[in-house]
């Protein structure tokens, strides 16, 4: 925003007077500002921070659309019964668990491919051009695919091959120790290709002089690796983390589709359980604290990220 | 020079793997749409087979046609782009380019709403909507999609616009156009390909989006991706079926995606890799 040339700042700086025209035109230009962003302002807190005061609210309330009669104000007991809800921590750890392995797996993965590629003469828009692909899938249609053609046992294509390398048939998404670890596969499997195409571009803009200068030094690839690459990339590696941790925190389609949170609750992430509590169970004045917690936990890790990106 | 061959081969071979890992899943799952039910379910999995479209025929003219399905997802997404980019461009302008009120503040406000965990804000739309009656409607899931295509489409026009040198509008100024003038005939020609890959986005999102359709769909309003549990259920699965359902909720983006591949990176970014980015 900063670099931004208004036409205010060139004005302002001549005015001083009370009926200087600059300063009119300033004022004009304030009206003409205010006027052309009112529209979607007016939206955007109708849709976003209305929606959020409300949650606030009716996560102070009993509501349960199965039993209507039973609800009112209860103060912060949804709040209580949340801090002694086992089904609550185990969904925060997994939603922990979920989003520190896929951001970890994607930034290790699209670093070491977008280096790969970095290094080719050819075949760079080939890759580009499949990158694309499951990052512009609906996360709900990738989700399916997995759960079926890929996943579904003695039948899918990972099972298949597992078998054929003598690692036996297994229920991927039926066994609880592995549902997990398929859903993190599947996230990571969508969206290494985001944090590859960011960190392409980034490389693909340091400049070359500096590794000429280490080459002279006679530095070693991996010398220049940590020492230059590096840092040069930190501010482009924090960007994607911090993006692709909000993006995780709030994953749904791709779980709800391919397990819906279980076995039992071995993959429900926060949203998750929020979802199930308030439109499986309708028991929508708690799934609302659920709501807030998890609004609450996503700006904790967010704040937590943004003070790290500052710090050097 | 042994050495080299050996890392050349090797670097084919990784890549090669990469490749593969990813196109597999999507190539497989539209290779299924063009099979028979009894090849999809051969084992071991065929790679060669008579190719059919009685799946397609039966997803789009049987019984169960989800051409209704496809026509809401259009409707939705369309909807969606029009109305966001009506609201974007002018607000994304004024931020941008004019001294507005507090301007640091409207940025940061327009960052931090992208940031609101959708089923947040799910729960109290349900309950507004189900108030005023606008569950299973259009004009319902577009308004609640507006949550997340307006913040970011803000965002995204914002970086554009920056990116146009301050003479144009002074030229323009001089020669008396008025300020609205000026938006419509100097500026915003020049930002065409910014806008392209806006709508672009804001449709691919629209298409995408799950949880909200989950919640707020019904017969009327049903879109493509919700339509796809119709073929899976406990008892069976439709397998061909599936596959050409899948096949044409992916056919628009992956079309889209190809289209707009050179500008994806900023898209996804938003201008974020640029020496750490706005802010």
């Amino acid at each position: 925003m900063s670099k931004a040339t208004t036409l205010g700042a060139r004005g302002g700086s001549a005015a001083s007077g009370r009926a200087d025209p600059v300063r009119m035109m300033e004022g004009r230009e304030r009206r003409f500002a205010a006027a052309l962003m009112a529209p979607a302002f007016i939206a955007l807190m109708a849709t976003t921070t209305f929606p959020l005061l409300h949650l606030g609210w009716t996560s102070l309330h009993r509501m349960d659309l199965a039993m209507p009669f039973m609800d009112g104000f209860v103060g912060l007991d949804n709040y209580r019964e949340l801090l002694g809800d086992p089904r609550f921590w185990s969904a925060l750890g997994v939603s922990l668990v979920y989003t520190a392995s896929t951001v970890i797996l994607q930034v290790i993965l699209g670093l070491a491919l977008a280096l790969l590629v970095n290094g080719m003469r050819r075949g760079q828009t080939l890759f580009r051009i499949v990158a694309i692909l499951p990052v512009v899938l609906s996360p709900a249609v990738v989700g399916m695919v997995w759960r079926t053609f890929m996943l579904t046992p003695e039948f899918g294509v990972v099972d298949y091959l597992s078998m054929t390398a003598g690692l036996g048939s297994h229920n991927w998404l039926g066994d609880p120790s592995l549902a997990l670890f398929s859903v993190v596969v599947i996230h990571t499997w969508q969206w290494t290709p985001f944090a590859f195409m960011v960190l392409l571009a980034s490389l693909a803009a340091l400049p070359e002089d500096i590794y000429e200068a280490a080459r002279i030094d006679r530095a070693s690839p991996w010398q220049s690796f940590v020492r230059i690459t590096l840092p040069l990339l930190r501010p482009a590696i924090v960007m994607v983390i911090i993006m692709r941790t909000m993006v995780a925190l709030t994953a749904f389609a791709a779980i709800f589709t391919v397990t819906g949170g279980g076995p039992g609750t071995a993959t429900e992430i926060l949203n998750l359980y929020a979802y199930r509590k308030s439109f499986t169970e309708l028991s929508i004045g708690y799934g609302s604290a659920l709501a807030v917690a998890l609004l609450i936990f996503t700006l904790v890790v967010t704040g937590i990220l943004f003070a790290l990106r500052r710090a050097k | 020079m042994k050495g080299r061959k050996l890392r050349l081969v090797l670097l084919l071979g990784v890549s090669g793997l990469f490749l593969l890992a990813w196109i597999f899943p999507i190539f497989w799952s539209l290779l299924n749409a063009f099979k028979s039910e009894q090849d999809v379910l051969a084992y071991p999995p065929k790679l060669i087979f008579t190719p059919t479209l009685a799946a397609f025929d039966d997803v789009l003219f049987g019984p169960t046609s989800i051409v209704p399905n496809l026509v809401s997802s259009f409707i939705i997404s369309i909807g969606t782009t029009i109305v966001t980019m009506v609201l974007a461009i002018p607000a994304a302008y004024a931020l941008a380019r004019l001294r507005v009120p507090g301007k640091k503040w409207s940025g940061f406000y327009v960052l931090a709403t992208q940031m609101l965990p959708p089923v947040g804000i799910i729960i109290p739309y349900f309950l507004i909507l189900r108030d005023i009656g606008w569950i299973d409607t259009y004009q319902g899931i577009i308004l609640i999609y507006l949550s997340f295509s307006l913040p970011f489409a803000i965002w995204l026009l914002v970086s554009y616009f920056e990116d146009l040198p301050f003479e144009m509008e002074e030229a323009a100024f001089i020669d008396g156009a008025s300020r609205m003038m000026t938006l419509w005939r100097i500026i915003l020609p020049q930002v065409r390909g910014g806008v392209a890959v806006t709508v672009v986005f804001v449709f691919l999102n629209a298409w995408n989006e799950f949880l909200f359709a989950v919640v707020l769909s019904g017969n009327v309003v049903r879109p493509v991706t919700i339509s796809m549990f119709n073929f899976v259920s406990v008892e069976q699965t439709l397998w061909s079926k599936l596959a050409a359902v899948s096949a044409l909720a992916m056919l628009p983006v992956i079309i889209l995606g190809i289209i707009a591949q050179k500008h994806i990176v900023k898209g996804l970014t938003v201008g974020a890799v640029k020496g750490g980015g706005r802010r």
